[in-house]
């Protein structure tokens, strides 16, 4: 070992000093812990519960509002269920690829599964979300014209703009994630050729 | 039960505090705000791990494999909290007598070194075996000596040149 490595491991052996925990940091670190289960809680699972009660207002809408008579609302009708049903199960593979990556794994397996949980949100970013929200929007515009018979035609002109609006919003939002996550991927990849070069 | 688990996690913690905290302080180059969220990450993920621990390896060991992997993963907070100079760190800790200058400037030439060398080297400080080290990252033990002896030059060069500033 050489003289000025020790010199360093002297140094990093004195700045040791004074990093006891203080008093009371183990009720705020316990505080934290409680407070990020709850967060966690709604990480995990937030996102199928609001697609899932969305879903059942749709259904019951459907069902019991406004039940739809003709085929060509009643086929809209089934891509938009569909859709969401669709999108309700990608959420789970999703939860489940994210519990995979494992603190206890060692730093290659766990990048490896970082890289493959991202790649999977990639494919869900470019494939499947457009597929499903093509789905959505075909079934919405397939209800329009029987619901056209049934309410004013200022009314069906003020939903369907309200929904590209509502789109383009969402596609700005969404693509700002996509963008963030994608560059999440780039540096894990980076750092995946760190360790094994 | 729980209650236990709340008393061996205080034990684990106020054990290797000190371990885990200047570890993430050597990973985040100083930065004393970074410094305690990600010593904080570490132990909530030892809390949700505590359950799972088999005595395999030491505490110690297995504290590594998730300071190691927590700090990896911390790369985006680490950008939302921008890393403050090292001379406004400086008179901040000197102030605060908390950190002295040798430390300072030790955690500026690791800062240097790319994320995963600056956890390796800093096992190394700590007298991990290179058996140990390469179980922790998932690579060939000689592998591990390879990485070490490139990173020691390199960190050499890094402190030579801050000598000669």
């Amino acid at each position: 070992m050489s003289s000025s490595f020790k010199e360093l491991q002297s140094s990093w052996e004195n700045s040791k000093t004074n990093k006891e925990p203080s008093i009371g940091s183990f009720d705020i670190l316990y505080k934290r812990i409680k407070n990020k289960e709850k967060e966690n809680y709604f990480f995990y699972y937030g996102t199928i519960i609001i697609l899932t009660f969305t879903l059942i207002a749709i259904s019951l809408f459907f069902y019991f509002v406004a039940p739809v008579k003709e085929i060509l609302s009643r086929i809209g009708v089934g891509l938009m269920v569909v859709g969401l049903l669709f999108r309700i199960f990608i959420e789970v593979i999703s939860i489940y690829k994210a519990k995979q990556i494992n603190s206890l794994d060692d730093t290659l397996k766990t990048t490896e599964n970082i890289i493959s949980f991202h790649l999977f949100r990639k494919t869900i970013h470019k494939v499947i979300a457009p597929i499903i929200i093509v789905l959505y929007t075909v079934g919405f515009y397939m209800i329009t014209p029987e619901f056209s018979s049934h309410i004013e035609f200022w009314n069906l002109v003020l939903i369907d703009v309200s929904y590209v609006v509502i789109g383009i919003i969402l596609f700005i939002v969404i693509r700002k994630g996509v963008r963030k996550e994608m560059q999440k991927l780039t540096e894990i990849l980076k750092l995946k050729n760190e360790i094994t070069e | 039960m729980i209650k236990n688990k709340t008393n061996l996690f205080e034990t684990v913690y106020r054990q290797h505090h000190p371990m885990v905290f200047q570890m993430c302080l050597g990973f985040v180059k100083g930065d004393k705000e970074t410094v305690n969220d990600l010593s904080q990450e570490v132990f909530i993920r030892v809390w949700n791990n505590l359950d799972k621990f088999k005595g395999a390896s030491s505490y110690k060991t297995w504290i590594y494999r998730i300071t190691v992997n927590t700090c990896l993963q911390y790369v985006k907070k680490e950008k939302k909290v921008s890393i403050i100079e090292l001379e406004n760190l400086t008179s901040t800790v000197e102030t605060e007598n908390e950190i002295n200058y040798n430390a300072m400037k030790l955690y500026k030439a690791i800062g240097q070194l790319k994320k995963i060398d600056r956890l390796i080297i800093m096992m190394v400080l700590e007298n991990q075996d290179y058996d140990s080290i390469s179980e922790i990252i998932g690579i060939k033990s000689t592998n591990v000596r390879v990485k070490i002896h490139r990173v020691k030059k390199r960190l050499e060069v890094i402190l030579k040149n801050d000598k000669n500033e």
